[in-house]
């Protein structure tokens, strides 16, 4: 059996990847590629922690479940909100649109 | 009818003031025939209530009660007490009362508001009749407050002049400091026995369960709420100033309802000031020292209604001075005769101040007895009782007073108190000589004069009578004759009833006590000439300053108020001003706008910005959580 160091690992590497595509990239669509990723690396933690503390139980599974529902209508969202953007400013650089501050 | 139904003498008059208090303006006539008929029904009530009464031996008490709260361990029961105190109470109350209705209807003829005039004196004499009905203190301080607050609303009647608003809210702050001394009074006396019923803390107390020095304190602040209302002094500068009001408000705070208030409350707990030691003789001396001083003030004033206003504060001490003795049934005797002569003179005066147009200075007034025959017939005879002349009601009553002071030995008290009575017929006669006899003053007031119509003679003919008369009742005889057993002071009484005896020392003493006052005033304003009278006042400048300025008891309080009240105030609203709200209140405010102005340049509108943020924020966070664990 896979121990569950593998696992918890992974999930770190494919969670500071995600968070470094978040602070580092400055297109909104590939942002919002790293904040799929680090949701996806938590569901992984649920599942890991789930199968082995647990074993009977399928709460974590469940988790995993609800939060890819909740990722998925947040990419709806997001990327409504990205194309209304690129219509009127015909970019998708976030840096360029600094302007709803003081 | 029953005397158990007694509570109706006061639930109509009350029902009533709501009734005009809504749709008065909407009635013909204003619904001042409402007013009367409510007064006039408790009126007739009242003989009912006294039948009964007498019929159930004429000296238990009646009592009936109902729960009226009932929660955990506190249980209230309100009902009414019917005694012979009761009883002599509500018979001044609704006469007096009914006489001033009556007499309003002239009086107020086609003043604004009239409708409103006529419901708040249908509210005071009903809270009045509640008051003496009431068998528990919780019950009486409503219907106090309920007086202060329609002397309040009827002093200020005339709120359009800035004089009487002043005159309402003085009379209201007065008795208003007298009021919270009463209430702390009841809270002790119900701390100490568990209840509000007046009964059973007297037993209680007479048992000697409440601790004696306890008991003088708490008896001593319910008789400070007994000063604030009756106008003793030092509380009596609200008084002479609730002039501003109409003048049958005058007469009915002034004789039935307000200001006795005081004295019956004080001969309702009575058995209270005797068990508690020394509470008599502060009854006593405070009743003492304001029928000498308000004496020497009335002498002074040239203003008929103050005259009348002092001589009141003078006869309620006489009546406190009763109460100090141990004599409830004298002091309600007087308190009886004084509320039909003095409603009398009040209204007598107003009979006057209407016909001459709001003129109610003596300096503009006299020889008015020609004009005004009827009035001026009645006044005599309130005057004649006013100054104890035999046979009018004031006689007996003030000879049962002097009577009763042997209780204190040395003859002080009788001293100073057949002083006082000198002052009173002193004054009285001034008052009358200056009003209604001799030559007029004022050529112009004068022809304008005129005798009062029919709605304003009757209640004065009416009380006339009463107060030629109304002091037999002394006797044994006519209390009998009269339906009540043995005269007034076997029908109220403390302990044992007293057989009244006529005693010729005592009459001699009075006659000369009348002669000397009355003599000296007519040697002084004889044909109504002031030339004597203004020899005596340059004679002693001083002397005559400090009367006409009463002592300068105003000036006093006014120095007391403007220099510490207000000195304090202004420290109190400094701070309020400077460092409650410009430091604390709008001082936060404007940290919380002024830091928002400077930290809103931290926002770079960079979303890459804001989510290393919070990263970082992340990351301390997890830093923090792992020092602080440890």
């Amino acid at each position: 059996m896979v121990p569950l160091s593998n696992y918890l690992v992974l999930s770190a590497i494919i969670f500071s990847l995600g968070a470094y595509g978040v602070l580092a990239r400055r297109n909104a669509v590939l942002i919002l590629f790293g904040v799929e990723l680090m949701l996806n690396a938590v569901s992984l933690n649920f599942v890991a922690f789930a199968a082995y503390l647990d074993p009977d139980k399928i709460t974590g599974a469940i988790f995993a479940v609800f939060v890819i529902i909740v990722a998925a209508a947040e990419v709806a969202l997001a990327l409504a909100i990205i194309i209304r953007l690129f219509r009127n400013r015909a970019t998708a650089n976030v840096d360029e649109v600094a302007t709803l501050k003081w | 009818m029953g005397a158990e139904q007694a509570w109706l003498l006061a639930a109509i008059p009350a029902g009533m003031f709501l009734v005009l208090a809504l749709f008065g303006r909407y009635l013909p006539r204003k619904g001042d025939y409402l007013g009367v008929l409510a007064i006039g029904t408790s009126f007739v009530l009242f003989f009912f209530v006294l039948h009964d009464f007498l019929h159930a031996g004429g000296h238990a008490a009646i009592l009936t009660s109902i729960d009226w709260s009932d929660v955990g361990n506190f249980h209230l029961r309100q009902g009414i007490y019917v005694d012979p105190i009761t009883i002599v109470m509500l018979g001044v109350v609704t006469s007096v009362g009914l006489m001033v209705n009556i007499f309003s209807v002239g009086y107020m003829e086609g003043e604004a508001r009239y409708y409103w005039f006529f419901a708040v004196l249908q509210l005071f004499v009903g809270s009045m009749l509640m008051l003496v009905l009431a068998d528990n203190l919780l019950l009486v301080y409503m219907c106090w407050e309920l007086m202060g607050l329609c002397s309040f609303l009827l002093i200020g009647f005339y709120w359009e002049k800035r004089s009487a608003t002043e005159a309402a809210k003085k009379s209201f702050i007065t008795t208003r400091i007298g009021d919270v001394g009463l209430l702390i009074g009841i809270i002790l006396l119900w701390k100490a026995t568990g209840t509000f019923n007046i009964q059973d803390i007297i037993h209680q107390a007479q048992a000697g369960q409440i601790g004696h020095t306890y008991l003088f304190v708490s008896v001593m602040f319910v008789f400070l709420g007994c000063m604030g209302k009756s106008a003793q002094i030092p509380f009596h500068v609200w008084l002479p100033d609730a002039m501003e009001g109409p003048t049958p408000v005058s007469a009915l705070i002034h004789a039935a309802t307000m200001v006795v208030a005081g004295v019956y409350l004080c001969a309702r707990l009575l058995p209270l000031f005797e068990i508690a030691d020394g509470a008599m003789l502060v009854v006593t001396i405070v009743g003492l020292v304001t029928a000498v001083l308000t004496g020497f003030m009335a002498i002074a004033q040239t203003d008929i209604k103050k005259v009348l206003a002092y001589s009141t504060i003078g006869q309620l001490g006489f009546m406190f001075v009763a109460l100090g003795c141990g004599r409830p049934d004298v002091a309600m005797f007087h308190l009886m005769a004084h509320a039909f002569f003095k409603s009398l003179l009040f209204l007598g005066s107003g009979s006057v101040i209407h016909a001459t147009h709001h003129n109610q200075e003596m300096d503009k007034l006299g020889g008015l007895w020609k004009k005004m025959p009827i009035t001026g017939t009645t006044f005599l005879a309130g005057s004649l009782a006013l100054a104890g002349v035999i046979p009018f009601a004031g006689f007996w009553s003030k000879d049962e007073i002097l009577h009763a002071t042997e209780t204190w030995s040395g003859g002080w008290v009788f001293l100073l108190l057949s002083f006082a009575a000198i002052l009173t017929a002193f004054y009285t006669t001034r008052l009358f000589i200056r009003t209604f006899m001799g030559q007029h003053m004022d050529d112009e007031v004068y022809e304008h004069t005129h005798e009062s119509g029919f709605t304003m003679t009757f209640p004065l003919i009416f009380l006339g009578i009463l107060s030629c008369i109304a002091g037999f009742v002394v006797w044994h005889g006519v209390g009998t004759a009269l339906g009540f057993p043995g005269g007034i002071t076997e029908f109220v009484y403390l302990h044992e009833p007293e057989r009244y005896h006529f005693e010729w020392a005592l009459l001699g003493a009075s006659v000369l006590i009348f002669g000397i006052g009355i003599f000296s005033a007519a040697w002084l304003y004889w044909g109504n000439s002031t030339e004597k009278s203004t020899k005596l006042a340059e004679w002693n400048p001083g002397l005559y300053q400090l009367l006409v300025h009463n002592f300068y008891f105003d000036d006093l309080y006014q120095a007391v108020i403007d220099r510490g009240l207000l000195g304090f105030s202004y420290v109190v609203a400094w701070f309020d001003r400077y460092v409650v709200n410009d430091t604390g209140i709008d001082g936060s405010a404007q940290f919380t706008g002024y830091s928002g102005f400077i930290m809103k340049y931290l926002q770079s509108g960079r979303v890459p910005n804001y989510a290393m943020g919070m990263a970082l924020g992340i990351v301390g966070l997890a830093i923090a959580g792992l020092v602080v664990r440890g």
